[in-house]
């Protein structure tokens, strides 16, 4: 062993005295630190090079394609890499507001549920895509367009931005909207008003081996799906365009009860159902008929998931005065922090484009956004309810236009549920019970739009 | 000269005393900031929040005391109040007797006493979550064993969720499955460190078991008992989890508890100011409550010794 060997294993061997840990730990720290902002801000901009987009997103079945085929076939066409994250509903929704706000650059392009548009357009954590110069596809269907925009197009706008041209801040990319489903062993054709499914309940249903009719029963946004189609359909509104609650008069009071009358032939816990339940008594061939997004159609077809395989057909949902189906669409802003804008700008022109969105549709049937997929010959063969999600697209009722739809959602659905838990106790005084609570509902609803301030 | 050196000795003294003084503060600090950075900030960032008003996800500046005269003109605040109470009281009664009573069968000599133990105290390991999950396909009308079981027996099917008396009682029910062991827990321990010799005193002069139970294990016990249920009242105020997986706070707002409404408030409604102010009240009332409920056990510590 040589001199240097024993030094440096003296080194190594004896115990280190204060002054030399304190040197060598802030040594250590430097280099760490060093490294940090060297290379750092070189792996932060991977993210968002020229080359490079990232979509953030929830996660939904429904978006299955868009990531695990479209992201691909776009990076193959353009060359331009996408980075894909997705987290569950609740904490993507928290993730993208707080990027946005922040502008923290880390997405440029958010996947969002619809009714987040006006929040995140009026708060500037998108940016308008008017703008940045997106160019709308004519073949998108007008009414998933419409969802994009801020403020609205048409109906109740809040005072702030009354006036305000309406600009888009973002572009559908999957056109989900409420559906009838019916069994064809019991429906020769598509039922086209209520009364026709009423009758086939009545005549047909047998609980619990056979129902009528099941819904989303559960407090909340799940019950106000269920009602918001039969109160379209009987001529009442969500909301009138001065924010008056529009569902407490004759027509959405009707409306609730016709949604009573299917208590005897629906199941009994319909108040705790949610979508699973819900569906599931479709799909094990126990149920007649129900209205339900257009999620459910890629399990209608699934054997392990369906015993009713090719007996399930999608229509518009019925009519009583109109069809007034409720749409919720996948939409897709542009982070106001992106870094590739561009990038972002030309992933969406590319995936709303004709060509693309009728590859989308022929892949599982997916809910295209434009008139020629979801009437492409070659895809209808295949998914038999891509007519309906168009027809049921275009007579859609969009939800009040303001970032206070979820409070409005809540105080509705909070009485829905109650009266339905009601209805089903007494099974009797349908109509005193839907006033009763209906109208608390739009008292609930009017005191707090008038302390939010800026609607009436 | 010779004056000035005492002095300067003294000066020295009191400085080295000073030192003294101030090195466990000086030690102390690190670790003191770091508490305030994770505990004492978030409590006052929150109570800034519920003075600032909130729109689009922005913070719109100060909005003075407006978020809490909203929430106390806000009846869904009271009735979730009501309902919290009713909660607390209910499950944390039904958990305490529970608790006491395993704790006594468990703390004499049986022969299977640790697997009695071991059993009981399996619901409380269980995350939240997983217990709500496991409760929802319980009660599920259409796939639980509940209404099975109910038509086994001749009654009618209760539809545990669909309705608001039957969801609540159900939520207790979950609730005290999961933490009465942890009571029981408590008071075992409470059982196996209380001295032997009143009791064995009593027994001789001819104490029977009901007159031993309330004449010298229940005082003797009364500042364990006291831990607990301050320990078990304050959880139960904020349960969460379970009520989320079960009903979401429906029927209506039959087991919508304070923790759901807020959570709703800030996160669905965005109104973080609001939910804010509501927590903040909550909190202020519970501080005065458990400092009540300190001093009375104070109190019965010393009346005991």
């Amino acid at each position: 062993m040589s001199d240097t060997d024993v030094k440096a294993a003296n080194v190594f061997e004896r115990p280190l005295t204060r002054r030399e840990l304190l040197k060598r730990g802030a040594l250590g720290a430097a280099v760490v630190y060093g490294s940090a902002i060297t290379f750092a801000p070189k792996f932060a901009r991977a993210a968002a090079t020229a080359d490079s987009i990232t979509i953030g997103s929830f996660q939904d079945n429904a978006m299955a394609p868009f990531r695990d085929t479209f992201i691909k076939l776009f990076a193959k066409e353009t060359g331009i890499k996408v980075n894909y994250n997705e987290t569950n509903y609740d904490t993507w929704y928290q993730n993208a507001k707080n990027d946005g706000l922040n502008k923290t650059g880390a997405y440029d392009i958010y996947v969002m549920d619809d009714n987040w548009v006006p929040e995140f357009a009026a708060g500037k954590i998108v940016q308008s895509l008017d703008s940045l110069g997106f160019k709308v596809n004519k073949d998108i269907l007008p009414k998933g367009v419409d969802q994009g925009l801020w403020p609205p197009r048409s109906g109740a706008k809040m005072k702030a931005f009354a006036s305000q041209k309406p600009e888009l801040y973002a572009i559908v990319i999957i056109d989900d909207v409420e559906i009838l489903y019916y069994n064809k062993d019991h429906f020769p054709k598509a039922p086209q008003t209520w009364d026709d499914i009423y009758k086939v309940a009545k005549a047909k249903a047998h609980p619990p081996k056979l129902y009528g009719w099941s819904a989303r029963g559960v407090k909340g946004n799940p019950i106000v799906q269920t009602y918001l189609p039969l109160m379209s359909s009987y001529g009442a509104n969500f909301v009138n365009p001065d924010w008056s609650p529009g569902f407490a008069g004759a027509k959405g009071v009707a409306a609730l009860e016709r949604l009573f009358s299917f208590i005897p032939y629906m199941p009994a816990g319909v108040a705790e159902f949610d979508t699973d339940q819900e569906t599931q008594v479709l799909l094990q061939g126990k149920c007649t008929a129900l209205t339900e997004y257009t999620g459910l159609v890629h399990q209608i077809d699934n054997p392990s998931a369906s015993k009713v395989v090719g007996k399930i057909n999608a229509a518009a949902t019925p009519k009583q005065e109109r069809s007034g189906p409720a749409i919720g669409t996948f939409i897709c802003g542009i982070a106001s922090g992106s870094k590739n804008p561009k990038g972002a700008v030309q992933f969406l022109e590319w995936f709303t484009s004709s060509k693309v969105q009728k590859q989308f549709a022929r892949t599982g049937g997916s809910a295209a956004v434009t008139g020629s997929a979801l009437h492409d010959p070659v895809a209808v063969k295949k998914y038999r309810w891509l007519p309906a999600i168009a027809d049921a697209v275009n007579n859609s009722v969009p939800k009040p236009r303001t970032p206070d739809e979820p409070k409005m959602e809540d105080i509705l659905g909070t009485a829905l549920n109650e009266a339905l838990v009601e209805a089903i106790s007494k099974k009797k005084d349908y109509n005193a019970i839907a006033q009763k609570h209906l109208t608390s509902a739009a008292n609930q609803i009017t005191s707090y739009l008038k302390q939010q301030g800026g609607y009436f | 000269m010779a004056v000035a050196e005492p002095a300067v000795a003294e000066d020295a003294g009191r400085a080295w005393r000073l030192r003294g003084a101030a090195t466990p503060y000086l030690l102390l600090a690190p670790a003191l900031l770091a508490l305030a950075a994770v505990s004492l900030y978030p409590i006052f960032y929150g109570i800034r929040a519920s003075f600032h008003r909130y729109r689009y996800g922005i913070d719109m500046g100060s909005a003075g005391t407006q978020n809490y005269v909203n929430v106390y003109h806000d009846p869904v605040f009271w009735q979730a109040v009501k309902t919290t109470a009713k909660f607390v009281v209910i499950a944390v009664s039904i958990e305490t007797l529970l608790g006491l009573a395993l704790a006594l069968l468990v703390a004499r000599e049986l022969r299977f006493a640790s697997w009695i133990r071991v059993s009981l105290i399996l619901p409380m390991t269980i995350a939240p979550v997983v217990v709500g999950v496991i409760w929802r396909l319980l009660f599920a009308s259409d796939i639980g064993i509940v209404n099975p079981l109910f038509s086994w027996f001749g009654l009618a099917q209760p539809n545990v969720l669909a309705h608001g008396t039957s969801a609540f009682l159900g939520l207790v029910a979950v609730d005290t499955w999961e933490w009465t062991p942890l009571i029981f827990l408590i008071l075992l321990a409470g059982l196996h460190s209380m001295p032997q010799d009143p009791l064995e005193a009593a027994q001789v002069d001819g104490a029977g078991r009901v007159q031993a139970f309330f004449h010298h294990t229940l005082p003797l016990l009364k500042p364990v008992l006291l831990v607990a249920i301050v320990l078990r009242t304050i959880d139960a105020v904020g349960t969460f989890d379970q009520v989320f997986v079960l009903t979401k706070g429906g029927p209506g707002t039959s087991t919508q508890l304070i923790s759901i409404y807020s959570y709703n408030t800030a996160f669905l409604f965005t109104q973080y100011g609001q939910a804010m102010a509501m927590l903040i009240a909550l909190l202020a009332c519970l501080l005065l409550l458990m400092a009540a409920a300190v001093r009375f056990m104070r109190r019965t510590s010393e009346a005991v010794a």
